[in-house]
């Protein structure tokens, strides 16, 4: 097969999924006929049909909530939220519905769905086409939330999302959905929610991102290797649960982390992150853990080539805890 | 099948009745309910009436932290739960629909437990009283912010469109969810889809205090029906049996795949909100008395006087039995104890993350998770 990009690899997964189990269905703006706005539900409709690939009147509240009565009634939905930014109408849905249904019910009721929304700036889309709002789900217990980078770990944690009994919010790096390609082998691989992926060894700094700053993170490690520093990468994948042990292992080895988010500052996931390495391995660090970050502004339009923490931001991050 | 059941047209001017006030037949058909079918309404009426005042006792009293009484309401809830086939219809209610829940047959002690917090409480203390669900009853589980609940009462039909059984959801819900925008995109979607629901809308009057005049701009709940392509029905929801024979056409509508259905039902709540609330600052006594005049217990109890089907020795067995009963499941739900502190932790996901396996190990330290977690 040729490489694949991960827009790509998103409408194959569906497609895949698809045909394995009946039960699962897409809903959403213009995943029909259309096939997506960015072509992530390309050519199901024409495949699989109105049944199962639901043209939605525009309404976020509409598509979450009804997906979350499809999954109670034994479906498995995939709902597309055509931006993340879009998601806020359907908030309520997420956290006061889907998120407590499992809880709420004393395990009676599960809400087992997938709800996909291309995140992410660097697309001159200005704050309504370029937010990074993982934090809200983040800090809404009952959800599961994954960010994957690269079109392999998409593939795996699209199938683990869709299998598992969980409502899971899906996050796709948009600024990477063709900026990226991958050989995939032609197997059934899952990859399990909740595990980070060590993308690169190194003893010096390790760097942990996930989303479309992996991309950043990369070429910085790069521009590191040039200058003789070699870096540790971990692609966290998955937000809520996430992967405590490797970081910590990790940095506890290391001793000196930069964390890279292209969120707000303040409660991004990096600040989560920073907490809870100064909380368990304090005494084995060389440095004070350091956050690169989106800032406390919306997403900016002109600028948003500075606002997203690229691999200058990076690299002077890396040379502060290297000086320390 | 829906031609024998077509009864009744949509967007009439008044409430749909088939009694009056006073007790007599007024409908243009005849009563096809047997005599066991009829003392079984009045019964499910009084028993949730009896369920309700005793509720508002034990929370007085300490035991529960919150009452949200539906004395008022019974008469439609009880006549559409009649109207559906409990364990194959799905019923997404809302916080006042406990003589709904009962109807349909969740059992009492579930019931007492729900509200008490008991550790028989099959949701696991989870939520605050008035916050029904059950899965073997397809009476999907409360949550309190309102009209949260509709846009999956719309997926669970669509899903059971494409099931293609002739299942149907009901969802029901107060005024002031009409207001919700999440309401409007559900009928909507519903609309779209010809989805096989049944909206319910239990109109009181108000949003705690705020009355229909400031909720809506419309002269009714019906009339909203025409926006989303569906018909719309005003019942007198204070009449068992209009309640009952409208929803049944409601339901038969649905089942046949002819699309959803919003019926308004005008009922009075004859409490505050809730315990927490003063009504009197906002309803004027007069008003109040008036809807008493009204009440479905008497004025169906009155129904079946004429008919010979009830008599004050009935009355007096009845409400012997239904103490014995509610004693019984109050005994046992609060002798089981409070839901312990370890459950908090569990039925967050399906399998817990590493993170709160810590954090519960961390109460640990401090806290004995087996005691009660009151």
């Amino acid at each position: 097969m040729a490489p694949q990009t991960i827009v790509q690899t998103v409408a194959r997964t569906l497609a895949e999924e698809m045909v394995r189990d009946e039960r699962v269905v897409v809903l959403g703006q213009d995943v029909g006929k259309r096939g997506g706005v960015f072509l992530a539900t390309d050519g199901l409709f024409d495949r699989f049909g109105p049944d199962r690939v639901i043209d939605t009147p525009l309404s976020e509240a509409a598509v979450i909530g009804a997906a979350i009565g499809m999954a109670v009634q034994g479906l498995r939905p995939v709902a597309e939220i055509q931006f993340a930014d879009y998601v806020f109408p359907g908030f309520d849905q997420l956290a006061s519905q889907a998120a407590k249904l499992r809880y709420r019910s004393g395990g009676a009721f599960t809400a087992p769905m997938v709800v996909r929304m291309p995140a992410g700036g660097g697309v001159a889309g200005g704050h309504h086409h370029s937010q990074n709002p993982e934090s809200h789900f983040v800090h809404t217990p009952g959800l599961q939330v994954v960010y994957p980078s690269t079109p392999r770990d998409v593939r795996g944690l699209l199938r683990s999302a869709i299998r598992g009994d969980d409502p899971v919010v899906f996050m796709e790096p948009k600024r990477l959905y063709r900026a990226v390609k991958e050989e995939l082998a032609d197997d059934d691989e899952t990859i399990p929610i909740g595990l980070a992926h060590l993308r690169r060894e190194g003893d010096d700094v390790v760097l942990v991102s996930y989303g479309a700053t992996m991309a950043e993170t990369l070429r910085a490690a790069d521009a590191l290797a040039a200058q003789g520093v070699s870096a540790d990468v971990i692609d966290l994948r998955s937000l809520l649960p996430w992967d405590e042990d490797l970081v910590l292992e990790r940095v506890a080895r290391v001793g000196r982390v930069v964390i890279i988010s292209e969120a707000p500052r303040t409660l991004s996931f990096a600040s989560e992150v920073a907490a809870t390495i100064a909380e368990e391995v304090l005494d084995l660090l060389e440095a004070p853990p350091v956050r690169v970050t989106g800032f406390d502004t919306p997403y900016p339009y002109a600028q948003d080539r500075a606002y997203l923490p690229g691999p200058d931001r990076i690299l002077h991050a890396v040379q502060r805890v290297l000086d320390y | 099948m829906i031609g024998n059941l077509r009864r009744f047209e949509p967007f009439g001017a008044t409430p749909i009745r088939v009694i009056d006030e006073r007790g007599r037949w007024v409908a243009p058909f005849n009563c096809d309910l047997d005599h066991d079918a009829l003392r079984g309404i009045y019964r499910d009426m009084r028993r949730a009436r009896r369920v309700d005042e005793r509720l508002s006792t034990l929370q007085r009293r300490g035991k529960l932290s919150f009452v949200a009484s539906a004395a008022g309401h019974e008469a439609v809830q009880v006549g559409a739960a009649r109207a559906l086939e409990a364990g194959r219809d799905w019923v997404f209610p809302y916080y006042r629909d406990l003589p709904l829940a009962l109807a349909l047959g969740w059992p009492l002690v579930d019931a007492v437990a729900q509200q008490m917090a008991s550790r028989l409480d099959p949701a696991r203390g989870r939520q605050m009283p008035a916050h029904p669900g059950s899965a073997a009853l397809r009476l999907f589980t409360v949550a309190s912010p309102i009209a949260s609940h509709v846009p999956p009462a719309v997926g669970s039909a669509i899903a059971q469109k494409l099931a293609g059984r002739g299942d149907v959801t009901l969802c029901s819900f107060g005024d002031g969810a009409t207001s919700e925008g999440d309401w409007h995109a559900a009928l909507n979607l519903a609309g779209v889809q010809g989805a096989p629901a049944v909206f319910l809308c239990q109109n009181n009057g108000y949003a705690i205090s705020v009355d229909f005049r400031h909720q809506s701009g419309s002269a009714d709940v019906a009339v909203k029906g025409h926006a989303y392509g569906m018909p719309g029905f005003k019942v007198d929801g204070m009449d068992p049996l209009a309640s009952y024979y409208l929803t049944l056409q409601a339901v038969q509508h649905a089942r046949e795949g002819l699309g959803p259905v919003l019926i308004e039902a005008l009922v009075y709540r004859y409490a505050a909100h809730s315990n927490a609330d003063d009504d009197s600052r906002y309803r004027p006594a007069d008003e109040v008395a008036a809807w008493r005049r009204r009440d479905p217990l008497p004025r169906y109890r009155r129904f079946l006087e004429d008919r010979g089907l009830w008599d004050e020795a009935a009355e007096a067995d009845l409400g012997a039995e239904l103490d014995a009963e509610i004693d019984e499941a109050v005994r046992r739900a609060d002798e089981a104890g409070h839901a312990p502190l370890g459950w908090m932790f569990d039925d967050v996901l399906s399998d817990p993350p590493q993170q709160l396996r810590r954090q519960r190990a961390s109460l640990a330290r401090t806290h004995d998770l087996e005691r009660d977690g009151h």
